[in-house]
This record gives C-alpha cells, structure tokens and sequence, in this order.
C-alpha cells in the first residue's frame, strides 16, 4: 500500500495542473510573446521581437488616456469603495447572531455572483434616462428635466463600486473576524469611546487587510470589461475594452496583447503585494 | 452595549443604505420585468408577465440559456474531476512545492478575466491553424475555458473541507485494515461530501454567471446567456432583458442558498 | 476610590437566566475573587461592573454613584483582560499611555505617570519593546499597568493568570496582590480555580448557575459551607446521604445515626467531613465512625489519599499523613472516624 501512496499523492494533482498550464499559462506566455511582435495589415504578425507596442501604449495620446482614464476610474472607485467596505465589513465580523451573518454574507456575495451583464443591466435601468433614479429625483423635485447619468464616467464609477464592494467587503471582514473583540473592550475600558476605538484599535490592527483589499479593489477596476462597456458606453475608453477590441475586432493580436500583459503585470504586482501586506497581519 | 445610542441608530443607518445600495438596482430589475409598457416609465402604466414568455420565445435567450446550463454542467463536472483528485493530494500528500502548485492552480482566479480570455482565444486559433483542431466558437472550447474559471472555487472549497476535517478519522480508518482506496470512499468522501456540493453550486455559478471569458470564445449560435444579454443590452433596455436577468438572479440566488445548507457561507469567505 | 455595590443584577438571554440576583457590597479597597464553573454568571456579572454588558434589571454604584447606564469608557474603570488584550501595534509605552491622551492629560503629565507605571510593575527597561515580544508574565505586569494608569475607580481581572503556566502563576498572583494592596483599589478578579482564589482575595463570592451561593473569606467557606456545591467546589469533600433527625442528630440512608455540629432543619440532607478530618481506624470507634473497606491507595508525597467504600456504598476519600509502616493497603476492612466538630450538614 504504501507504494500506492506514494505514487497517488504526486499524480492526483496532474490532471488539474495540465488544464491550467496547458489552457492558462501557455496561452498566457503565447501573448507574452506576441505583445513584442509588430502588426501588419496582410500577414497580421511579422514575427519581429521589438518593444514597439509598449513603447506606443505608452507614447499614443490616444492609449496614455486610455491608461490614465482607467487608472482614475479605478483609483476613485477603490477609494469609494473602501470607505464603503470599512463599516460593512466592520458590522459583519462584529454581529452577535451567526444567521444574521450567514445572510449578510449571502446578500454581499449575491451582486458578485450575478455576473457583470446582468448587473450591468441593473445598474442600466437605475441610471437610464427614463431610469429609476431620474424618475424619483423627477417625481420629489429634485430637478425639472431628466439628468444624463448613463454613459458618464460617474455612473461607470457608480456601478464598478458595486461590483468591487463584495471583493472588498469579504477581504476586510476575514481580517476583522481575527481581531480579538477583547482589544476593543480594552480601548474602551481605558476611555475611548466605540467610535475612538475604532480608530485607534480596529483600523490600525486592520491595515494590512485594507491595503489589501484596496490592492484588489484597483485590480479588478483596472481590468474592468462589462461596466464601462455598457454604462460607460461608447465614449468611455478603458483597457478592458480596449483589449477586446484590438484583438476581437481591430485583429491586432499583437497590439492587444501588449495592452492584456500591461494589465496582467499591474494585476500580478497588486496580488502580490496585497498577499504580502495580507501575511504582515496581527492575527 | 445593550442601548441603542444615536451613533449606534447612525452607524446601523449607514450599513443598510450601504447593503441597499448593492441590493436595490437588482430589485428594481426584477420590478421592471412585471411592467406592462415597453418602455420604461415609473411609476408603470400597469403589470404583465408576457415579457417571460417573450424572451422565452426570443431564439438567443432560449439557446443562450440552455448554452448556459449545458457549459456550467460539464464545467462543473470537469471541475470536480479535476479538482477534488487535487485538492486530496494537496492536503492529504504532502509534497514539494504544494504550495506553489496550490497557487498555481488557483491562479485562474487572479488571472484578469479578460486577459484570460483573449490569451485563450489566441491560443485556440494558433491551436487550430497548428493542428487543425478548432476549439474557438465550440461547445468544448467553451467548456474548457469555464472549467478554468470554476476550478480555483472547486479547490477552494475541497481543500477547505479537507482542512477542516481532521486526519484522524482517515488514520483509524487505516489503523482498522481499510487500504487507501476503501478508506476515501468510506471516510474521506462522506465527511467532505458537504464541501463538494457547495463546490459544485459554486462552479456552476462561477460558469453561469461568466461573461468576460466567453466573450471571445463564443460563436453564432454557440452564445452563451451573459453573452446573450450583454449583446441586447448594447442596443436596448426593456423589461425583456429586466425578465431574462430575473431569471438568471433567481438560480443563481438559489444555488447560494442550496450551497448554504451544506456549507455555511459564512465561513467559506 | 470607592467600593462597589451590586444591587439584585440580572442578565437574561431570552429565557436563560446568566446572572440572576445578584447583590454584592465590595468594600472600598477590597480584592474580591468571583469564582464558579464555566457558565456561573462570574464573567457576565465582572462584565456588567464594566459596562460591556447592560443589566436586564438592577443596579451597579461605583461609592454613591448610579453607574448602571454609564458606557463603559466613562466608568473610569481599569480592566485586565484574559489574555491581556495588550495592542500588538503599539509599544509597551504606548499600550500604558491609551488611556491617558484621551483624558486630556498634558504630555509631561502623561510621560511621568508611564514612567511611574512602568517603574511600579518594572518594566522601564523595556518599554519601547512590542507586547508580542514579551513573556507572559511581562504581559501581565504591562496589561496591569495599563489599567491602573489612569487612575480607575475600580480594578477588573478576568482570569488574569489562566495564560500563564503553573509555576508563573503562584508567583505573579503575590505580585498582583502586593501591587493591589500599595495600590489600595477596589478589585474584583474573576477565576474558576479555588486555589488561586483563596491564595489572594479578601473575600470570595461563589456563584453557580447565575446565583450567588455563598460570600465570605476562604475560611468561612472552607469550613462553613451554606451549600453542597460550595462545600463540594471549596477543597474536596465527602457527603453522606440521608435526613437530620433533630438537633444535631443524622440518619444515613441505611439507618445508622451520626452527629453533626451547627444547625440544620430535619429533612433530607447530607452529612459532610472533609478528607483531612476522617481518621483510618481497625475498628469501630464510638461515636461517628462507618466500616469500610480501602479501594485504592494514592501517594501524593506528603499526603496520602486513600479511596474508601462504605457498607452502604457511599464512596468517601480520606486523606492522612504519608506513613511508612503499618499504613492500610488496598483491601484493607477497616473504620473511617471523624469528630463531630468537623461535621456539617448541607442540603
């Protein structure tokens, strides 16, 4: 038997490590090569090894916006978020009754689980022209003419707020739900009120779980498909789209490629770094 | 602290408006797929249920839906297949380097959706034009790229399962004569039978719910429902797509609560 | 400084009752243990002196004053937690200072008290260090610290020693009882180990399911225990079923009379000794004495305990002296014999 177990413990982990090397990684090195290979309108690639496309993601006015526009959005979203995430995440590690938990973890990761387009689709007839939104600012006077929500970079903030919120959410409370509740009671006993505790117990012994989630929260704004495709629309000029489009509509493999390995190597450092700041925590 | 202060009443404000805002545009959506006119104005003229039998009649719903099913099924399996052989030898085997083939193989997660899936698309085609074997605009070529996105959940879960369930009941399995293979199916297998059902439920979830990885890999007729919602949604919004969406938030939401009685959410994230 | 008077507190969770009236006078400058099993309504009743827990009815008085529904952080307590609670991100320093800053303190006065409270439970040495790098009697000396620093009312321990190993533990309740005596505070410490409790506090109040059984100094309890779980939780004790037949007079179970001192009304009861009281003797002795017959012989040093069965099956435990020759061996028919004075009845 012990043959037998040996021999299983290394093989049982081979089926899954093809799928992913063979369908995620190899791929992955495929447009890592590719992004350094020149476009050409008949043969499509010239099989070159040059930095060019980086060199023109970076020096293009039209791809700096594009990455400057992206970078804004994701930063203001990740900000929003963060404060946002702060009390929720606070609340959930704090509640007393395990159901009322369960359910607050179920309604947080709800929205997540929708998936982008039907979310994206939600988030539509609340800011739409004729959407709720206007309709109830309409309906108590708040203004005279419907307002343009849809298609603003707000409304992209909006909505991509509300997609990283449950990331954000979930990584905090999993940092909070170690901290000894003991530490608060000590703040308060010594004189803070819950609110100065907080402060001065509860952020600083939760940093390494904020800057983490912030970490997450900018990566996954950055890589941002379906919102600013759809609540964006047109005009709104992100990497996500950008990537879909160089490669499924434009067919320039290598162009896109370089936009895709951009943000793969902004998503690989802030995962990095955020499991980094995650391994400095308290508990 | 049994009192109620007013910082307290504020702060309890502050976390509903907060979970309302997450929850209500999903709750308006479900409003408006009753309404009776087409286009949308509040308060409705009226309610209808038409708009169901409408987008059931609509040919890229009723395809994309059964697309759907039919992917987040065989992902799911492949998932499982896959997955829990892994997380076995992951906790139950220690060797070398596990945690790097652990990350490895939970590195679908972190990968970006959308740079996933356009490196996938490249690769299917460079895979065809190389072997003649197409893989992009196929069902398999589908079913291969959800089960990337559903195995870091299924790992997940089963690896915690495995965790949480001591080793020593697998050890007085071992201690009492079974063999390795009786001691899984008799031991293992019941007590982290739990873990994968919900990793089942996740799975389909993450497969169903799935739209930047399809993105590319979907072709006419092989359209998946995200897909199929997200092309009308480009032209326009009505209480068809508000009765689609429904649809789809209340299987997905049921699968949560499903997964939920076998593995307390609560404790998974 | 103040005492603290508890009034008939009650905590319920819905029907379950954690502490139920409960009133307690702790004397100004007293130590007084609370001590029971897990689950008594010890911990929730230090609680509810704190404030983190709000009484379903009664009062809390710090001196004169009416504290029931004062937050905790304007109680003016100071409280060691279990585990110390000490701030993992602040120095040993700063863990002192806490409570001072937001009292308004000025920072010559606040740099001189952390001084002062660093030199008291010497720690100055290694004040700039993290709580995580220190021992854990070091933690408990700063964890005291930092409750005594500004200056509170009242002093809290909850299981203060129950993180440190058994050697440690005998050492740092002297220190903490000096430092409390020089201090002179108010002090209520919580602990499930009699031992430790009687080692230190002035009085002790044993509790059991949410009531107070018994309040008094360890040698009331120890020797008069009001009943059988006080007599049963203080020291070890054997109880010897059967009813009181009138003053002083007891029949047990099967019929033989014993004597017992103080005062119990006739009715079923139990006639207790303790095991240090019975005396292992070849024969029947007049007066309270039962035949039976040794069970097991346990050699604890300089004691022995010797496990006893009765003719009527009650199991007795006795304990004497460790003795080299002649001493009863497993098997052994012999009489337990105790005097009346060491007798004592309880429900």
């Amino acid at each position: 038997m012990r043959e037998g177990r040996n021999w299983g413990g290394s093989a049982l982990v081979v089926p899954a490590l093809f799928l992913v090397a063979a369908f995620l990684l190899a791929p992955l090195a495929l447009i890592l090569r590719y992004s350094f290979d020149k476009y050409d309108p008949v043969k499509l690639m010239l099989g070159i090894f040059s930095p060019g496309n980086y060199v023109q993601a970076v020096a293009d006015p039209f791809y700096q916006n594009v990455l400057s526009t992206t970078a804004y959005i994701a930063a203001l979203s990740t900000v929003i978020v963060m404060l946002l995430a702060f009390p929720v995440a606070y609340y959930i590690s704090r509640v007393e009754s395990q159901r009322l938990r369960g359910w607050l973890i179920i309604l947080t990761m709800l929205p997540l689980l929708l998936g982008n387009a039907v979310r994206s689709a939600a988030w539509m007839i609340v800011m739409g022209t004729k959407g709720v939104a206007n309709a109830v600012m309409l309906g108590v006077g708040l203004i005279e003419e419907p307002i343009k929500i849809l298609y603003t970079p707000t409304a992209v903030v909006i909505a991509l707020v509300s997609v990283l919120l449950p990331f954000a959410i979930i990584t905090l409370q999993s940092v909070m739900d170690a901290i000894p509740t003991s530490l608060e009671e000590a703040g308060q006993s010594l004189g803070h009120s819950p609110l100065r505790t907080v402060f001065e117990v509860v952020l600083p012994l939760a940093m390494p779980g904020v800057v983490a989630a912030a970490a997450i929260s900018f990566a996954l704004a950055m890589n941002a498909y379906a919102t600013p495709v759809l609540i964006g629309g047109p005009t709104m000029k992100m990497m996500g789209p950008a990537v879909y489009d160089q490669i499924a509509k434009a067919n320039n493999w290598p162009f896109g490629s370089t936009l895709a390995c951009i943000l793969m190597v902004v998503t690989l450092v802030l995962t990095v770094l955020s499991t980094r700041f995650l391994s400095r925590k308290y508990f | 602290m049994g009192a109620l202060s007013l910082g307290r009443l504020a702060y309890l404000a502050l976390v509903v408006a907060i979970f309302a805002f997450v929850i209500a545009p999903l709750l308006m959506i479900v409003w408006v797929s009753f309404f009776a006119e087409k286009i949308l104005s509040f308060p409705p003229t009226g309610y209808t249920l038409s708009w169901y039998a409408r987008a059931s009649e609509m040919a890229d719903f009723a395809n994309g839906f059964l697309m759907s099913v039919k992917v987040g099924l065989c992902a799911t399996l492949a998932s499982l297949a896959l997955g829990v052989p892994a997380a076995l030898a992951i906790e139950r085997f220690p060797f070398p380097g596990r945690e790097t083939i652990r990350q490895t193989l939970l590195s679908p997660m972190y990968v970006p959706a959308i740079v996933a899936g356009a490196a996938v698309y490249i690769y299917f085609i460079e895979l065809e034009i190389l072997t003649n074997f197409q893989l992009a605009a196929t069902f398999t070529g589908l079913v291969i790229a959800h089960t990337l996105v559903a195995l870091p959940w299924t790992l997940r879960l089963v690896c915690a399962s495995l965790v949480s369930a001591n080793t020593i009941s697998e050890e007085a399995a071992r201690s009492l004569g079974a063999n390795a293979l009786q001691t899984f199916f008799y031991v293992t297998l019941p007590i982290i039978r739990p873990g994968m059902i919900a990793a089942a439920m996740f799975s389909f979830i993450a497969s169903f719910s799935d739209l930047e990885k399809s993105l590319f890999l979907v072709g006419p007729g092989k359209t998946t429902l995200p897909i199929a919602i997200l092309n009308y949604l480009e032209w326009s919004l009505d209480p068809t797509i508000a009765a689609v969406a429904t649809v789809q938030i209340f299987i997905i939401g049921a699968a949560l609560i499903v997964s939920d009685r076998f593995v307390k959410l609560g404790k998974v994230f | 400084m103040a005492g603290v008077t508890l009034s008939n507190i009650r905590k319920t969770y819905g029907t379950l009752a954690a502490v139920d009236d409960v009133s307690i006078e702790i004397l100004d400058g007293e130590l007084l243990a609370l001590l029971g099993p897990s689950g008594c309504g010890k911990t929730t009743t230090l609680r509810m002196i704190a404030g983190f827990v709000a009484p379903t009815a009664g009062t809390v008085r710090f001196g004169g004053r009416d504290v029931t529904r004062v937050p905790v952080h304007k109680r003016n307590v100071g409280m060691v937690f279990q585990g110390y609670a000490l701030f993992p991100h602040l120095t040993v320093a700063k863990n002192v200072e806490f409570g001072l800053k937001v009292r308004g303190w000025d920072k010559a006065k606040i740099a001189a008290r952390v001084t002062e409270m660093l030199h008291w439970v010497q720690m100055e040495a290694l004040a700039e260090r993290s709580p995580r790098a220190l021992s854990g009697g070091q933690q408990q000396r700063v964890a005291l610290a930092r409750a005594m620093a500004h200056e509170p009312e009242v002093l809290l321990l909850d299981e203060p020693f129950s993180a440190l190993d058994a050697k440690l533990r005998g050492q740092m309740r002297t220190e903490i009882r000096e430092l409390q005596r020089q201090a002179g505070i108010t002090s209520v410490f919580v602990t499930h180990d009699q031992e430790e409790a009687m080692a230190i506090a002035d009085r002790i109040g044993v509790m059991n399911h949410g009531r107070l059984e018994q309040l008094g100094s360890a040698e009331d309890l120890y020797k008069r225990p009001v009943s059988r779980f006080v007599a049963g939780f203080i020291g070890k004790c054997n109880f010897i079923e059967g009813h009181v037949t009138g003053p002083g007079r007891f029949e047990t179970a099967n019929g033989q009379a014993l004597q017992f001192s103080g005062e119990h009304s006739i009715g079923p009861a139990a006639l207790c000794f303790r095991p240090e009281h019975g005396v292992l003797t070849p024969l029947a002795t007049p007066g309270n004495s039962l035949p039976v017959t040794v069970k097991a012989v346990t050699y604890l040093g300089p004691v022995t305990e010797y496990d006893l069965v009765s003719e009527a099956g009650n199991r007795l435990l006795v304990s004497a002296s460790s003795s080299g020759e002649g001493a009863p061996k497993e098997g052994d028919k012999l009489s337990v014999a105790w005097s009346i004075g060491d007798a004592f009845v309880v429900d």
